[in-house]
C-alpha cells in the first residue's frame, strides 16, 4: 500500500539573494511522524511554510496524492488538508477556544443571506474534542491568552483535527514547554499518527525527536543532508548531521 | 462579583462609565438649573444621534486594529449631498438615501486607499481628510446650506409605535452591529484581525475582504448620520464635522475598545457617547465657552490611554499595527 500523502520534488525557495531552500526531496507519509532537524536558519520553518501555503516555492513542485498541487494561501493548503501549527501559535489570544478552534470555518445557519453562528453545536464539537485528546480543558469558552503554553499547543492540534487535516505539521510545538506539558504534547503528536494523519514535527530536542518520530530528514544550509528511519539511526550520529561533524555532510559540503 | 455584574450584561468598565454618568448628570444638575430639564434632556439625546452612528462604525475600526481620521468630514461630505438635492427639490425619498449612498461611495474610497493602497490607516485617513476638507469648501463655494425644505424634517416627526424615528434608527443600527459582531463569523474575524493580522491570515480569514467591508460599513453609517444631521438642523455649515472623528475616537476608547484593535464593546461604545455628550452640554451649561469643548475631548481620550498604558493594557511598541 502507498502511504505517500505528500512528496515534494526539487522545492527550492530564495527571498531576494538569499536561499533558503534549494532543491529538497521530500516524502511525507500518512500514520507517520517524519521529524525536520537542523540547525538555526536550516530552512525548516521555510519549508513547512512553503509545503502550507504560507510562501510560493521559486522552483520544484509538491504532489498530493501523486496529483500536482499549487498554493497560493494558507487557505488553498488547509482545503487540501494541510494544517500548520506555526512556531508562533496562530492562535487568537483575545478569542474564546471554541472561536479559535474554528475560525475561518465556522459553522453557520444562513437566514436572509446573513450566515448566523451555529455556537452551541460548536461548543459541544470542541468540549469533544478536548476530551477526545484529554487536554485538561474545561471550559470551550476560556480565552486562549488565559491558558499555559502545552494547553494552547492542544487547542492548535484541536484545530487541526476540526478541519479534517490529513497532514498536520508542528513547528517546534515543546520549544516553550514545562517537561510535563512536553510529555502530554508529544502523546499528542502520537496519537494523531495512529488516527491516520501524516505529522511533521519540526523540534531542536533530539530525544523528544527519538520518542515520536518514525522517520527523521535533517536540513543544513538550505539543503536536506539526511533521512534515516529511527531504528536505523542513533542521537549521536544525528547531531554529527546537524552540526555537519557527520562525514556524509563534509562529502556533500566539498562536492557543492 | 463576576457573576452578578454578568446578570445585568455589564463589564466594569461599563459600570464605571454608567456611574461616570450618573455623577455627571447630577453635578451638572446641581450646578446648572438648565441641566436637568426634560427639554435639555432631549437636546443631549439629539445631539448623541450622529455621533452614536459614527462611534459604533469607529468601533469596528478600532477592533480591526484601523482608524479613520476622517470619517466626520465624509459625514459632512455626505449633508452636503443631501442638502444640495433637498436645496434642488429633489423628492424627499431620494434625498434621505443620498446620505447612506454617499457615505457608502466615501467609505469605498477609505478602503480603497487603506486597504487595496497598503497604506496605514492613520496616514491614508489622514491625506483623505485633508482633501475633504477642501471639497468641503468647494462644495460649498465659502457659503453655508442653510433653511432647507423642511420635507426630510417632518420624517423626524413620525412616531412608529409611539417610538421617536432616530430611536428607532439608533435601536435598528446598534441590533445589526451587535449581531454582526456576536452572533456571525464576521465578529471573531474582525477581532482576530485586530489582536494580529498575520495570525488571521494564517487561520483562512479573508483579511482584506473584512477590512474593505468594515471601513465602507463605516462610511455608510456617517452617511445615515448625514441624513439625520440635515433632517434635524436644515443646515450645513462649513465646519460640519469637522470634531465627529475626534468625539468618536474618544468615546470608544472610553468605552473600553482597545486603540490597537482586539478587543471591543459596543454597550461602552453607547455609554462613552452620551458621558461625552453630557460633559459637552453641561460643561457649556455652568459658562464654560464652547471653545473648550475639544480640549475636553482630547483630555479625555489622552487621559484613559495613559491610564491604559500604566495598567498594561496597552503595549505602543506595536503601534506600527495600530497604524494599519
Ligand atoms: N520572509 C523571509 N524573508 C527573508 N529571509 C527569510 C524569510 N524567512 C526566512 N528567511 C531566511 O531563510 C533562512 C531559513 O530560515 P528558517 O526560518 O526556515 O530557519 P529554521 O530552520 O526554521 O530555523 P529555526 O530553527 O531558527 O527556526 C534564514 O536565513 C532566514 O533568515
Ligand atoms: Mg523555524
Amino acid at each position: 500500500m502507498n502511504n505517500d500523502f505528500l512528496v515534494a520534488k526539487g522545492v527550492t525557495k530564495r527571498f531576494g539573494a538569499l536561499t533558503a531552500l534549494s532543491g529538497i526531496d521530500l516524502t511525507i507519509r500518512s500514520g507517520e511522524v517524519l521529524a525536520l532537524l537542523g540547525d538555526n536558519g536550516a530552512g525548516k520553518s521555510t519549508f513547512i511554510k512553503v509545503v502550507s501555503g504560507a510562501h510560493p516555492p521559486s522552483d520544484g513542485t509538491i504532489l498530493i496524492e501523486g496529483q500536482p498541487v499549487s498554493f497560493n494561501s494558507p487557505k488553498d493548503a488547509a482545503d487540501a488538508g494541510i494544517a500548520t501549527i506555526f512556531q508562533e501559535l496562530a492562535l487568537s489570544e483575545n478569542l474564546s477556544i471554541s472561536e479559535n478552534v474554528f475560525l475561518g470555518r465556522e459553522l453557520t445557519n444562513t437566514v436572509l443571506g446573513v450566515p448566523f453562528l451555529r455556537r452551541n453545536e460548536m461548543k459541544q464539537r470542541v468540549a469533544g474534542l478536548l476530551d477526545e485528546l484529554d487536554a485538561d480543558i474545561s471550559d470551550a469558552e476560556a480565552p486562549v491568552g488565559s491558558l499555559s503554553g502545552g494547553q494552547r499547543q492542544a487547542v492548535a492540534i484541536c484545530r487541526a483535527l476540526n478541519l479534517n487535516a490529513r497532514l498536520v505539521i508542528m513547528d517546534e510545538p515543546t520549544a516553550a514547554l514545562a517537561v510535563a506539558e512536553t510529555r502530554k504534547v508529544l502523546g499528542l503528536t502520537r496519537r494523531l499518527a495512529e488516527r491516520g494523519c501524516a505529522v511533521v514535527l519540526i523540534s531542536h530536542n533530539i530525544s523528544d525527536v527519538f520518542e515520536v518520530a518514525d522517520r527523521m530528514v535533517v536540513f543544513r544550509r538550505g539543503r536536506k543532508v539526511a533521512e534515516r528511519l529511527r531504528n536505523e539511526t542513533t542521537p549521536e550520529e544525528i547531531v554529527a548531521l546537524i552540526t555537519g561533524a557527520h562525514p556524509d555532510v563534509r562529502a556533500l559540503e566539498k562536492a557543492s | 462579583m463576576n457573576a452578578s455584574v454578568r446578570t445585568i450584561g455589564l463589564n466594569g468598565r461599563e459600570l464605571l462609565l454608567l456611574a461616570a454618568c450618573a455623577l455627571a448628570i447630577v453635578v451638572f444638575s446641581i450646578a446648572a438649573p438648565a441641566f436637568g430639564t426634560p427639554a435639555n434632556a432631549a437636546t443631549i439625546l439629539r445631539n448623541s444621534v450622529e455621533l452614536l452612528l459614527i462611534g459604533l462604525g469607529m468601533t469596528f475600526i478600532l477592533a480591526m486594529g484601523g482608524i479613520d481620521v476622517s470619517i466626520g468630514i465624509v459625514m459632512g461630505l455626505a449633508a452636503i449631498a443631501v442638502g444640495k438635492l433637498l436645496e434642488g427639490g429633489a423628492p424627499v425619498p431620494i434625498a434621505a438615501l443620498a446620505g447612506p449612498l454617499a457615505g457608502m461611495a466615501l467609505g469605498l474610497i477609505t478602503a480603497a486607499v487603506v486597504v487595496l493602497g497598503r497604506i496605514p490607516a492613520i496616514v491614508g485617513t489622514l491625506g483623505l481628510l485633508g482633501v475633504y476638507r477642501t471639497a468641503i469648501f468647494v462644495a460649498l463655494g465659502g457659503q453655508w446650506l442653510s433653511g432647507l425644505p423642511t420635507g426630510l424634517t417632518e420624517l423626524l416627526y413620525a412616531r412608529p409605535l409611539g417610538i421617536p424615528v432616530s430611536a428607532w434608527i439608533i435601536a435598528i443600527a446598534y441590533l445589526a452591529a451587535w449581531l454582526a459582531l456576536r452572533r456571525t463569523p464576521y465578529g471573531p474575524h474582525l477581532l482576530a484581525i485586530g489582536n494580529a493580522e498575520e495570525k488571521a491570515r494564517l487561520s483562512g480569514i479573508a483579511v482584506t475582504r473584512v477590512r474593505f467591508a468594515t471601513f465602507v460599513a463605516s462610511g455608510f453609517l456617517a452617511g445615515v448620520a448625514a441624513t439625520f444631521y440635515v433632517a434635524t438642523y436644515r443646515n450645513v455649515e462649513m465646519s460640519i464635522g469637522s470634531t465627529l472623528a475626534l468625539d468618536a475616537i474618544a468615546a470608544v476608547v472610553l468605552g473600553g475598545t482597545s486603540i490597537l484593535g482586539g478587543r471591543c464593546s459596543l454597550i461602552g461604545t453607547v455609554l462613552g457617547v452620551l458621558l461625552l455628550r453630557i460633559l459637552q452640554n453641561g460643561l457649556l451649561l455652568i459658562g464654560v465657552p464652547s471653545l473648550w469643548q475639544t480640549v475636553v475631548t482630547g483630555a479625555l481620550l489622552i487621559g484613559v490611554l495613559g491610564m491604559e498604558a500604566a495598567a498594561g493594557r496597552l503595549k505602543f511598541s506595536s503601534i506600527g499595527q495600530a497604524a494599519r
